[in-house]
């Protein structure tokens, strides 16, 4: 019989699990010590100053929050074009509320709800009116905007004179040279790991994402995974609304538009494939990281900024091609352990 | 399991996909611990019979008795709360994901906070996977690296961590090789041991044949016969399948141990 038995060969069973698994984020980091390692020996002055890493995390958890939870949107399938507009319609009921209560943290509760209104929106129109994700997402993306646009009349809202208060030093303050927004990142990427492994809400995802008539048939409830995950992707394109609007200590109504492409991005980077059924948090967190390191590394060596997006393009091909090619490897690789060639 | 005489009773099934009517009308039933052998040519209703059993077609007449309790249609998540398990060609497994997690899917074992029990369900699918003779196999290998019948192996495990009690196996064991399908029936044996009820489809009588107690023939959406094992051999099985193919009817010599006919039902 050519056919091999898989039991002689437990061993391949029992590594590739957990190996396949990590695999991707190895090649993640490696693409990104490789930048670093360019970077820094293009300019080591720059790169020596902590000054750089402070600008690189001050910016970066703006395309890495949204992030962070749209990789849930992604895994269980689906996607989101609409966040952009809903950090915006969080920044700016922030900004209006405190320009009329001052810095209070009803602001910030109510900027959040706004968020999670967004977010049941988009989870209605795709569960229940079964307008795909993709363009039900076009849409609220449109509308929310569109709410901004005529109720500032396109005017931004100063807010630098709140700059000292405790609440706005929590948010987007300073510990020593480190900024709080990327505290709040790495906070929430720490939660929604926990989720995503740990949990099972996590699970759901996963399989709404990988095989969603097997997860109906079993009795999962795909429309409520979905709507709780487009809520909590609300809740958090909201929050980092905030953040940026704090951090630029203005609200302006074209708020978010450019980290649009820069979180799905960051996402695609970081091994989540636009399928779904699988992804990680951790490769959107160092996926984000690339991206803006590229951003801070080419303004560090000199050369003008035109050069970002094309860097960014040369980056993601690649990303993406050894993503492919480790998925394809391990396939063969297990083919040949489990002989089913 | 007392109260009922069947685990499932179908009363004066029809179903019509526009103008073709798949089942006309049938009456069909499982015992408790029973495995019985589903068979027919291809069109004969086979499929939707089951699919109306497991919830995913809804019937246009007649009635399902599961456990005594009847239903006018079924969801998917309702049979499957009421203990039936449709097995079908790897289409109700996570391919990416684990097999523990796979054989724990939409059942997890879950903690304080809705916190899944990693360790616990893990060790479950392992003596299960040893149990039905996965000795070897790791829980933590990805069901997308399993060959066919290893396939069916995890959502048999499924069924019996679950404590399913009928088990629906839609042509198993189409497109695995011969020591695939030894796999496959010896699984079902282990359902039998379990007293486990089980429905089975096969077009190949010789696959159907070792595992089944009662045979169940559908011929173009109609029971037409009925046999026990005991009263005939995979030849007698297979002349009657090829005279109904042929002819629609079953040869008089086999009438007196037609169930149907018989009237001992």
């Amino acid at each position: 019989m050519k056919r091999k038995n898989p039991a002689s060969k437990s061993f391949g069973g029992i590594v590739v699990g957990t190996f396949n698994k990590y695999k991707l984020q190895v090649a993640i980091s490696i693409i990104f010590l490789l930048l670093w390692l360019i970077f820094f020996a293009m300019n080591p002055e720059g790169f020596s100053d902590p000054a750089t890493y402070a600008a690189i995390t001050s910016v970066a958890p703006f395309t890495i929050i949204p992030a962070l939870s749209l990789t849930y949107v992604i895994i269980s399938g689906e996607i989101d074009l609409s966040f952009p507009s809903v950090m915006a319609l969080g920044g700016w009921i922030l900004a209006v509320t405190w320009r009329a209560l001052g810095p209070s943290p009803l602001g910030i509760i109510l900027a959040l709800l706004a968020g999670l209104v967004a977010g049941m929106l988009n989870g209605f129109l795709i569960t229940k009116c079964k307008i795909p994700s993709l363009i039900a997402t076009i849409g609220t993306m449109f509308l929310w905007r569109g709410v901004v646009l005529v109720a500032t009349e396109g005017f931004s809202i100063p807010l630098g004179r709140y700059r000292g208060v405790l609440i706005y030093q929590a948010l987007v303050g300073r510990i020593g040279s480190i900024p709080m927004q990327i505290v709040w990142a790495v906070i929430i990427a720490v939660v929604l790991w926990i989720f995503l492994n740990f949990h099972k809400f996590g699970a759901y995802i996963y399989y709404t994402g990988d095989n969603r008539e097997a997860a109906k048939m079993l009795g999962i409830n795909t429309n409520k995974v979905l709507m709780y995950v487009y809520m909590l992707h609300g809740v958090i394109a909201a929050f980092a609304g905030i953040l940026v609007t704090l951090e630029m200590a203005t609200f302006w109504p074209a708020l978010g538009e450019i980290y649009l492409l820069k979180s799905i991005a960051s996402v695609i980077v970081g091994g989540t494939p636009v399928t779904g059924g699988i992804g990680t948090i951790l490769g959107t967190f160092i996926g984000g990281l690339i991206l803006e390191l590229i951003e801070t590394g080419i303004l560090a060596v000199g050369v003008t900024g035109f050069w970002i997006r094309l860097v960014h393009g040369v980056v993601i091909i690649v990303a993406l091609i050894a993503q492919v090619t480790i998925r394809e490897r391990e396939i063969r690789r297990m083919r040949t352990i489990m002989g089913i060639g | 399991m007392s109260g009922f005489k069947y685990i499932v009773e179908t009363k004066n099934l029809v179903k019509r996909f526009g103008d073709v009517i798949a089942l006309k009308g049938v009456n069909f039933k499982v015992r408790n611990n029973e495995i019985v052998g589903l068979v027919g040519d291809n069109g004969a209703g086979k499929s939707t019979l089951v699919k109306i059993i497991a919830g995913i077609y809804a019937p246009d007449e007649g009635e399902i008795l599961i456990k005594g309790q009847a239903f006018r249609r079924l969801t998917p998540q309702k049979a499957y709360e009421l203990g039936i398990v449709l097995v079908h060609q790897e289409r109700t497994l996570s391919e990416n994901h684990t097999i523990w997690r796979n054989i724990f899917m939409g059942r997890e074992l879950t903690g304080p906070f809705g916190f899944l029990r990693i360790k616990e369900m893990r060790d479950t699918a392992t003596k299960l996977l040893k149990e039905i003779g996965l000795k070897a196999m790791s829980a933590d290998t990805p069901v997308k690296y399993l060959s066919g019948g290893y396939k069916q192996g995890v959502q048999i495990a499924r069924a019996l961590c679950f404590e399913a009690d009928l088990v629906i196996l839609d042509e198993p064991t189409v497109q695995l090789s011969i020591s695939e399908v030894q796999r496959v029936l010896e699984y079902v044996l282990e359902l039998k041991k379990r007293g486990k009820s089980c429905i089975f489809i096969s077009h190949n009588i010789y696959h159907v044949y070792p595992v089944a107690d009662r045979f169940v023939l559908l011929d173009r959406g109609k029971i037409v016969a009925e046999f026990m094992k005991a009263d005939l051999t995979p030849e007698d099985l297979s002349h009657i399948m090829v005279s109904i193919a042929r002819t629609g009817k079953i040869p008089v010599e086999y009438e007196k141990i037609n169930l149907i006919r018989g009237g001992q039902e």
